[in-house]
This record gives C-alpha cells, structure tokens and sequence, in this order.
C-alpha cells in the first residue's frame, strides 16, 4: 500500500480515537448530560442504518425502501437472545445471530426483487419490509403487537460509537473497491456494465445484503438501547425516515449521510419543546431543504485524507 | 489461421418482423473484419444476439476456448464478456459518474479477486490487487494516449474521447475478440482518421480480433480484410474490400435503397 | 356461496376507494414519474373538507361531494405548484422526498390545526340495509360504488375525449415533444393534479360516510395501499389503477373472512410482489425494454 494511503488511513483512525476521548471528556465533566447523550446514540444508530442505505441507494442505484424490515430483525434477534441470555456474551451473539438472519432475509427478498426497477423495486422492497413486520407482530417469541420490554441494557454510548466506526469501515471500504467500482458501473448503466463482464444479479445483491446486515446491527443497538421495541418501530415511516436521512445529505455521499444524520438529530432534539409544531416545522425544513437544494445539502462531495494531505503537501512544495 | 466465432443459420424474430434471417458467418483468430449494410438492415440486433444482450431465435453461436469451440447460446452477456468477447456502443454506454480509470477497471471485475474480508480490512492482498488493477489501467491509458484524462469523471469529456475510453474500457476485459458498434458515428474526418488508426491498431498491437460495424464505406474498405453485408436481416454478400466494392447487390442495396455509401 | 357474495359487495366497496386513489397515483406518475407520497393526504382533507361544510352549513351528500372535489383539486394543484413545480429537473429521489415532507405537513399540520383526535363524520346519508337472498348491501354501499363507477368514467371520458386530456396524454409519452407542439406543459401537469386530487377528495368524503370516522392521520395506510393498487395495476395505465383498487379491495376483505385478517397487510404485499415478479410492469402496464 503506498504511503499515502497508509497516512490516510491513520488519520481516520486518529479520529475516530479523538472523537472517543472528546464526547467521554465531556460526558465526564457533564456538558453531555442523558438527554444530549440519548441524542448521540440515536444519530449514531441513525448514521448505521443511513450508510447502508446509501450503498444500496447511492452507490448501487437500487431504490430500497425496506431497509426498516432487516433492522427489525437484529432489533429482534437481540431482544430475544437476551432474555434468555442477558450476558455481554449474549449481546455480541445476538448481533451475529441477527445479521445472519438479515443475509438470509435479504438474500430471499433480494433475488426476485433486484430484477425490479426504480420504483417498482421500492414498492416490492416496502411490501417485503411490511411483511416482515406483520410475521413479527403474529408470532409468539415475539410477543406479538406488545413487543418485547426490560430488554438489558448493553448497548451504550461507547459501544455504539464503536459499532458507528466499525459499521462505516466496512461500507466506505467496500463502496471504495472492486466490488464498489462494479455496483457503481452497473448503476450508471447495466446493460454496460453486463457486457464488461459484471454480473449484475450478483453485485446487487451483495451490496444489498451488506446493507441489509449492517441494518440489523443497527436494530440490535436500538433493542439493547432503547431497551422496549415493537413492530410499529419499523414500519414503512421509518424505512422514509432513513431515506430522508440518505436524500438529504445527498444520494451517494457518506460524509453527507453523516452530516444530514447529525443536523436532523440535533434539529429534532431542539424541536421537542416545540410539542406539535415540531412536526410541521421539520416537514417545511425539509421541502425547503429539498426545493433550494435538489442534490442534498452535500451533494456527493466525499471528505478525504487524501485529498487534504495531498493539498498540504503541494502547498509545502510550494512554499519550499 | 483457426476459426474465432462461428455463427450458423442465426435468426432474431421480434413479434412478426424477422430482424435476422438465417445469417451464418465466421471470424478467423486476428481478423479484422466488417459488418455492413443500410440503416435497420439488423446489424446492431445481429452484434446483440451475439453478445447475449437479446438471443436469437434460433441458430447456435460458438466461440473458441483455447481447443474448444464452446456453444453462446443461452450465455447471459457477462458470462459472454468472461469468455473473451467484448463490444462497444452505437450510442456510447460510459459509467458516467465514474473516472476514465474506474471506467476501466469495472471492466476489469473478472480480472482479479479482492476478498470481501481483505477489502473491507485493507489487508495488504487488497493491496496487491489493486496496485495490478492499476497497473493493467495505466498501461492501457497510456496506449490509447488517456494518461492526462485518467481521473476524470468521464461525463464532463469531450465525445471523441469518450469513443476512445468505451474501446479502451473494451480492451480492459482482456478479450479476444472486440465488436464496435459504428465507431465513427458522429466524428468528424480528422477524428475518423483517429480511430482507423487506433482499430487497426487493436487488431496488430493488441492482437485482437475485430469485428466493426460502420457507415463510413471509406473507413470500412481502408480498413476490412472481409467484409460482410447484410440487407433486411440477410447476408447478401461477402468478400474482401475490392470484391464487395464489384458486388452487383451490395450496389443494388446501397443506390436502389437510396442510401450513399 | 352467500358470504362469498356478501363479501365480494364489501371488497368492491373499499376497492373502489382505493381505486379512486390510485387513478390520482397513476396519473401523476404517468405524467412526471413521481410517487406523490402526499396523496392519501389530500384524501384526508377531502374527508375533513367534507366534515366541516356538512357540520356547519348542513349542505346535502352531493354539494358536500362536489365542493370537496373542488377544493382538493386546488389543494392539489397548489401544491403542486410551490413544491413540486421548483423540482421539475431535479432528480426524481428530491421530489420523492419534497412529497413526504408535503404529506408530514399536511398531516401534522390539521393535527395542530384541529387536534389529532379522531371524530365522527356526520351522518348526512340515513344508512339503510337492502337485504336480498341472504346478502345485506347498504345504500351507502351503493353510493359508493355508483360515485366511483360514475367518476371513473368521466375521468375516462375526460382523458379520451377532451382536448386536455389528449394533452395529457401527450405529455405523459413525451414533454418535450408536447412542449413543441404547442402543449404547455406546466398547464397539463397542474390540470393532472387538480384532476387527480378531486377524486382523491371524493374518495374522502365517502369514506367519511361508510366508516364514519375521520382524523389528520387517516390517509396514510390507504394512500400506501392505494399506491400499492396502482403498482399492481400498471403505474401510469389509467384502466390499471382502478382494476388494481378493486382487486386490492376484494382481496383484503376476502382475506379478513377467512379470518387472517392479522395477515391482511401482508397478504396485499404478498400479491404485490408476486404479480412483480411476473408481470414486472403490473397487470396493464407496458413493458418497455431499453434499446441497445
């Protein structure tokens, strides 16, 4: 790997230790107190769920709408797994539990539903995700429309700032390889993309599954987080709720995914004291957002190390 | 010389309309061959049957693996595109929200394997992989003269370069035969020139076999070693340059259709 | 043989809601390829449009109706114009999401305006049984079904017969070559809403009537169910969007008298997908294939 590379990749690195010690500073000396905390952890949650999203939407061109569907499963796998098992060990063996179930999930809905188009795939995906929901709410173990509460709590800030890093590795690091440059050859064109040797059934659905999985992930932290989950936290709203976060940013940008993640988290904690103008404020924000700025508030600007370093280096030969 | 491609008695029927009639013909390994005949005389449809994009009706294909001639039919477009066959569009198909080099290296997905694990961990396989991406990249960039372009997205090029990146994109599959959809289409002279040079060096410097559809009767009879001419879905003629140009029906379909050659 | 019948009367009363809902859904997209998410929405304020001028100026069923028809059509129109109109050009996921923002706001809006809760629609259509060979059928029922059918064929009339719905139609194929013959497309699109939203306000004042119960909130789940109808029937077939409705209706009653109706939802997706998979273009839909 060229040093470059390396310096890069010791920055994110480097930041992601720093913004660690930060927020744990000042949770230490008080200034986030369990309100602003509970903030953190849900645009955490949100940033996992977003990202994935964005792969399936923004880099392989596939119009998902179900992604609330596998978050219920890791949501579920969880707050089954640690009733029985309401250990550490329980936590992490339901998060694994949970994103295997969400590959299976994803793979039968994924194979007869990624020959779909546009918006007929996001109505087949939508339709798949509500089914989920209404199989959860009909089963026993789930405990049905009441859902499942006292879930223990494993899933805090720390842990799902970790999960945030590892999760956003992963996606960031797959959009930006072979498998990255192929999901993105066949959604600018798949009959191009066909004919250079890319299975396009098969790129799809990997990128859907990755999506699919870290989404369950995400739905594990929100169980063992939020500690009471039922099935009408993962409906058709919520999957929406993710593809605002997506579209707002900007389709195909993850440092956008991240920005809009954070300015809705921080807009909607300061609109609580709104009571039911909150809503109606949020909705307007977000025609606004979306007449002034069609492509989101980034666009597909994407920050890198690279770039940065590669500018601080040429202004250093510069200046020598 | 060895036989690339054979096509027997291959016919595409849309609905009622036979696009393709009972066509048969054959590539020899390191031809350079044309395709051509009036507007709609089932050219493009003809390059699509044989690309898998849309198969024919009825007829076989085959295609040589090192000893073998192993059968097309029923091989989706990408598995056609594994086996060494590789085209470009009449109207040009770029990823366009991708760089001239990631242009070329989606192309090159069959290419080289990066582990999911090693890629998502940048593991020093991933590493490897990617610095022999690079290198295949660089060295075709440098041979279609795309070096100054290479991280350009390649929606923001110039068309005539944009021709250029969807044959060098071609090339990247590493393939043994390459069809061209009219190359020359909406190029000037000069730009004309360009390409002829750049396909015939394809076929010397590349050593691909070349298959070209085109309209330009001067690039096609510069150009051809055989030339093949199809009319309303059949095969009329077939010949070299000089044979073809001394043809009484190829003169027929061109003049009595109303087209110029 | 009797239950069967009976609830075939009661599917194809619901479906023709639904129906009335995805011709809105259908047209829209027929002609700018957006799923106008704030749909079920306008339905909502046809029901409460409906509620208030029956409530205070005690007009009958048919000026309810009608004025409701009206003001929906405006509604839809201004809409259109202030919020969808600016994103004309813009990627069709930004106009999806300007939609969703339109339906939160019309949703938590009447919310903040008049309360969330839900009231009774008054009753200005005295509900009488018909009871023959065993099936019971309401006058409301027939109400329904009579309205839908008579609004459906004026809306084929209109899109087949009139010199705008000939634009429409023109539009829909091709707004730039409409553009050059001298169509306006702003004209045909805003005509597309208005049109689409009055019978998404008629579907709201008879819904109002046959379950007697309104609130801010209820357009969602039929406006998602509605859009579901038109997918299955072919988004942007006009034909396709009531077929679908109907099927829509009978098979969630059907599957409710059977006695899932816990799975009646999923059954609807079930269906959904499946007839996607099949017929990838819904059930009168056209197929279009990309040219190579």
């Amino acid at each position: 790997m060229t040093k470059k590379k390396l310096q890069a990749i010791a920055c994110w690195l480097a930041v992601m230790i720093v913004g660690f010690v930060l927020i744990n500073a000042l949770v230490y000396v008080g200034v986030i107190d369990a309100f602003i905390e509970n903030m953190l952890v849900t645009i955490g949650i949100n940033i996992i769920l977003a990202t994935g999203l964005n792969l399936i939407i923004g880099f392989s061109g596939q119009f998902s709408l179900g992604h609330a569907g596998f978050m219920a499963v890791g949501a579920y796998a969880t707050g089954i797994i640690l009733q029985a098992m309401p250990t550490t060990v329980g936590f992490f063996v339901s998060i694994v539990v949970g994103i295997a179930i969400a590959i299976v999930v994803a793979i039968i809905i994924g194979i007869p539903t990624l020959r779909l188009s546009g918006d007929y795939l996001a109505i087949a995906t939508m339709g798949a995700a509500e089914i989920i929901r209404v199989v959860i709410n009909n089963m026993k173990v789930t405990n049905g429309a009441a859902g499942l509460f006292n879930i223990p709590q494993f899933a805090t800030w720390p842990v799902v700032y970790i999960f945030v890093c590892l999760t956003t590795a992963v996606i960031v690091n797959f959009a930006h390889s072979r498998a990255g440059r192929a999901i993105q050859a066949i959604r600018d064109d798949e009959i191009a993309a066909e004919a250079v040797g890319i299975n396009p059934t098969k790129w799809k659905l990997a990128a859907f599954v990755l999506g699919a999985s870290t989404a369950a992930v995400a739905g594990s932290l929100h169980a063992s987080y939020i500690q009471t989950i039922a099935p009408t936290d993962f409906g058709i709203m919520n999957s929406i709720a993710m593809l605002i976060i997506v579209v707002l940013g900007g389709v195909g940008s993850m440092t956008g995914t991240f920005f809009a993640a954070v300015v809705l988290g921080v807009l909607d904690t300061v609109l609580q004291s709104f009571g039911t103008l909150r809503m109606v404020i949020y909705a307007v924000a977000l025609i606004v957002i979306m007449v002034f700025k069609p492509t989101g508030l980034l666009g597909r600007y994407e920050f890198s190390f690279a770039r940065v370093l590669d500018r601080f280096r040429k202004k250093k030969e510069d200046a020598a | 010389m060895t036989t690339l491609l054979k096509v027997d008695h291959v016919s595409k029927i849309f609905g009622g309309l036979k696009a393709v009639e009972d066509v048969s013909m054959h590539v020899e390994t390191g031809e350079l061959v044309a395709l051509i005949g009036p507007n709609g005389a089932g050219k493009t449809t003809l390059f699509n049957a044989l690309t898998g994009v849309s198969p024919a009706t009825e007829g076989t294909v085959a295609f040589r693996v090192g000893d073998e001639m192993v059968s097309l039919d029923k091989k989706k477009p990408y598995q056609v595109a594994k086996m060494g066959i590789a085209r470009t569009f009449q109207n040009i198909r770029l990823f366009h929200q991708l760089s001239v080099r990631e242009n070329l290296q989606a192309a090159m997905t069959h290419r080289y394997k990066e582990g999911f694990v090693s890629s998502i961990l940048r593991l020093p396989a991933f590493a490897k992989q990617e610095a022999l991406a690079n290198k295949w990249t660089d060295e075709i960039l440098a041979k279609l003269d795309l070096t100054d372009v290479a991280d350009v997205i390649t929606a923001n090029l110039p068309y005539g370069t944009q021709r250029r990146i969807e044959i060098a994109r071609a090339v990247a599959t590493d393939p043994q035969l390459i069809f061209l959809d009219e190359p020359a289409a909406g190029m000037n002279p000069e730009e004309t020139a360009d390409l002829a040079h750049l396909i015939k060096r394809l076929q010397t410097e590349f050593g691909l076999t070349v298959v070209l559809i085109e309209h330009d009767m001067s690039l096609v009879m510069s150009l051809a070693e055989r030339i093949y001419v199809l009319e309303h879905g059949k095969l009329i003629a077939e010949g070299t340059p000089s044979e073809i140009q001394h043809n009484d029906a190829v003169i027929n379909a061109y003049l009595g259709g109303g087209v110029h050659a | 043989m009797h239950t069967v019948l009976q609830q075939v009367i009661n599917g194809l009363s619901l479906g023709s809601i639904y129906a009335l809902l995805a011709l809105g859904y259908t047209m829209v997209y027929g002609i700018i390829k957006l799923i106008n998410f704030a749909h079920g929405d306008i339905y909502m304020l046809g029901a409460f449009w409906g509620y208030y001028v029956i409530n205070t100026y005690h007009v009958d069923f048919i000026v309810a109706l009608l004025s409701a028809m009206i003001v929906t059509a405006l509604a839809g129109m201004i809409i259109e114009y202030l919020a969808y109109r600016p994103l004309r050009n813009s990627p069709r996921i930004t106009a999806l999401i300007t939609a969703i923002g339109v339906s939160y706001f019309l949703e938590n809006g009447m919310s903040y305006l008049f309360g969330a809760n839900t009231r009774n629609f008054p009753q200005v259509v005295k509900q009488h049984n018909f009871t023959a060979l065993g099936i019971s059928i309401s006058n409301i029922q027939v109400l329904i079904l009579v309205t839908a059918l008579i609004l459906m064929i004026l809306l084929q009339l209109i899109i087949q017969k009139t010199k705008m719905g000939t634009a429409m139609r023109a539009v829909a194929v091709d707004q730039e070559a409409a553009a050059l013959v001298g169509i306006n497309p702003d004209h045909v699109i805003s005509f597309t809403f208005g049109l689409g939203s009055a019978l998404a306000g008629a579907a709201g004042v008879l819904i109002g009537l046959y379950y007697n119960s309104i609130d801010p909130l209820m357009g969602m789940t039929p406006g998602i169910k509605a859009f579901v109808a038109a997918v299955v029937g072919g988004i942007g077939s006009v034909p396709g969007a009531a077929v679908g409705g109907f099927l829509i209706g009978l098979l969630e009653t059907g599957v409710q008298a059977i006695g899932l109706s816990a799975y009646k939802d999923a059954a609807v997706y079930v269906v959904l997908i499946l007839i996607l998979i099949v017929l990838p273009a819904g059930l009168l839909g056209k197929n279009v294939k990309e040219k190579v």
